[in-house]
């Protein structure tokens, strides 16, 4: 057994162990936010390390260690490193459980990494809920009743969507007798397609499985939960559940999907199609509920449900083009990135924000250009990134996944999303300009501190590379969706 | 394939209609008079239900019993995981010892979190 192929994970939870030590002795909190950044870094390192080599399983095919896995685990460790940065300036609302916060952010990261890595059922189970627990506990964070409310409903409505997931799992498991997934795939390309179409246990497993899923990258109709949740939750965990719980599930969708139900091709076109109805109706939903929304939370989290639909069109190409498996992977993975610096940004600037303010409301923005011009200046940066105008990495994004599902055929979903792309534009411009254009309330400027300066200037450098020179990301996801070891 | 499902409606329809009989034959007999009746205190007591309460059922009661709950799954769960290792511990040699001290160092972890936060004081 490799054990050092398992090394980012275990010194990441060593550090999240350390974390929670350490809170008891240390009197300056700081502290623990600089400790649980150095266990990113030091996961990075390791991450970083393994780059390049062949892929390899370990744990009795449980984990894969493949460039995939590795891209996503950079990208959760970053987006974990950017949310802790963010999260100094908001550690004075949980003054008495800032211990427990950083580790739990630690804690819900590795779940996030084993997400992408594992490729057996059970395991995927046990990681998504290492994850989702700790988001439920992050969620209720702040004790009051939104708060408690976001939590209640998030981890009430997280326990039947693991049931269904569950079910799902199990039905897929007694048809196939097998829980890993390259098995699964060996004992369906064993059997006639009259014999699956015959015994609807393998398709029911299947769409219980992207019911799961669908939760937790709040797909629609299984977004019920995102509103509530994002608006009652600390700010910083609202943006990490938006990039890294969704980015998570769609590490797994495309693992799952790809390794297990990838062929035959007509069971591929069949989950393709699924996911491209459920693309129409995700974007149409979620861009259309976001134009009347007050609250830049909620309206954000309407938004990243419009943003799930626009990745699934990447998830429709990979199932009904199995040709364009590669291309479809790729544009999925560089959507990701792009999409969670984008959020990131948008988010930390309005932690900033509303820090001063102490309040979520649109109408609130006004004039901020004057009040706080940098950080003005970020938000509406990461906004015209999420509408998918150039020079921001949300249009190389768009550009690479759309052109990708016009080229196998799904130019009915294409026109769809873009006539999407237009109608989110009201909504992200309307802050745009509230900011720009409006009055602003008082003359007081905001304050922010240099850890959150930081990780906006890092989120929003991230936004122009990408948009700019996407080249070298382009080629990471490409060798990413390449390397899948099942 | 669809008639394989027939049988369990069948078995489900078989099953509600035994059950629904099971509870109206005691009925039916009561009414035609074979079922004697004579209550009294013994026969109308609460048969095999655990002691008979005293005062009203829903009390409120301290929330440190769940603190102390938690703690205990906490051990349950860790010997539900150290059994199987004990069971083979020759076979598992060290690097199984190596492996259940790291578990046990986990939650060991854990009860000094619940111990420094004061989740084991009542008060």
């Amino acid at each position: 057994m490799n054990l050092e192929l398992f090394i980012p994970e275990m010194s990441l939870a060593a550090f999240a162990i350390a974390v929670i030590l350490l809170d008891f002795f240390v009197q300056r909190k700081g502290v623990l936010a600089v400790i649980s950044l150095l266990g990113l870094v030091v996961s990075a390192g390791f991450t970083i390390a393994m780059w390049g080599g062949s892929p390899q399983a370990i744990f009795n095919d449980m984990l894969a260690v493949d460039s995939f896995a590795l891209f996503f685990k950079l990208l959760f460790l970053g987006i974990a490193a950017l949310v802790i940065l963010a999260s100094v300036d908001y550690a004075h609302k949980l003054a008495h459980f800032q211990g427990e916060y950083y580790a739990l952010v630690l804690l819900s990261t590795l779940g996030m990494m084993l997400m992408a890595a594992t490729t057996e059922l059970i395991s995927i189970y046990v990681a998504l809920e290492l994850t989702s627990i700790s988001l439920y506990v992050l969620v209720g964070f702040l004790k009051d009743p939104k708060s408690t409310e976001a939590s209640l409903k998030y981890l009430l409505l997280g326990a039947i969507a693991s049931a269904v997931l569950l079910y799902g799992m199990a039905l897929v498991f007694g048809f196939s007798g097998k829980t890993q997934l390259g098995q699964i795939h060996g004992a369906i390309a064993a059997t006639s397609s009259t014999d699956i179409m015959a015994n609807p246990g393998l398709i029911l497993g299947i769409v219980l499985l992207i019911a799961g899923f669908g939760f937790k990258v709040a797909a629609v109709p299984f977004h019920m939960w995102v509103p509530d949740v994002y608006e009652g939750a600390p700010t910083p965990i609202t943006a990490y559940l938006s990039v890294g719980s969704k980015a998570a599930g769609f590490a797994i969708i495309l693992r799952v999907f790809s390794s297990a139900f990838g062929l035959p091709e007509w069971l591929s076109l069949n989950w393709g199609l699924i996911f491209a109805v459920l693309a129409a109706i995700g974007m149409t939903v979620g861009n259309v509920a976001a134009l009347p929304q007050t609250n830049i939370k909620r309206m954000l989290g309407y938004s990243s449900i419009a943003q799930a639909g626009y990745l699934m069109v990447g998830l429709a190409t990979v199932g009904i083009a199995p040709a364009a498996a590669v291309l479809g992977r790729s544009g999925v993975l560089f959507f990701l990135a792009g999409y969670a610096v984008a959020n990131l940004g948008a988010f930390i600037a309005i932690i900033a924000i509303s820090n001063k303010l102490d309040s979520d409301l649109i109408q609130d923005f006004s004039g901020m250009i004057k009040r706080a011009p940098v950080l003005a200046l970020a938000l509406s940066l990461s906004l015209i990134s999420l509408i998918g105008m150039p020079p921001a990495a949300g249009f190389m994004a768009k550009f690479y996944i759309f052109s990708g599902a016009v080229q196998y055929g799904l130019l009915w979903l294409v026109i769809i999303a873009v006539l999407n792309s237009v109608i989110s534009a009201y909504y992200y411009l309307r802050v745009v300009k509230v900011m720009w254009f409006g009055e602003p309330a008082s003359e007081t400027k905001v304050p922010s501190s240099g850890a959150l300066r930081l990780a906006l200037f890092l989120a929003c450098l991230a936004v122009l590379l990408l948009g700019i020179i996407p080249g070298y990301i382009m080629n990471l996801a490409e060798a990413a969706a390449r390397m899948f070891i099942f | 394939m669809l008639a394989d499902y027939g049988y369990i409606g069948l078995f489900l329809v078989a099953a509600l209609l035994f059950a629904v009989s099971m509870l109206l034959i005691p009925i039916a007999l009561k009414f035609i008079k074979i079922v004697p009746q004579k209550p009294s205190p013994t026969k109308n007591s609460i048969f095999e239900c655990g002691m008979e309460t005293i005062g009203k059922t829903w009390v409120q009661f301290n929330f440190r019993y769940y603190f102390y709950a938690l703690v205990f799954i906490i051990l349950d769960v860790l010997v539900v995981f150290l059994y199987p290792w004990a069971v083979n511990l020759r076979e598992l040699g060290y690097s199984g010892l190596i492996v259940a001290l790291i578990l046990i160092a986990i939650v060991v972890v854990g009860y000094l979190y619940a111990w420094r936060k004061k989740a084991l004081e009542w008060k």
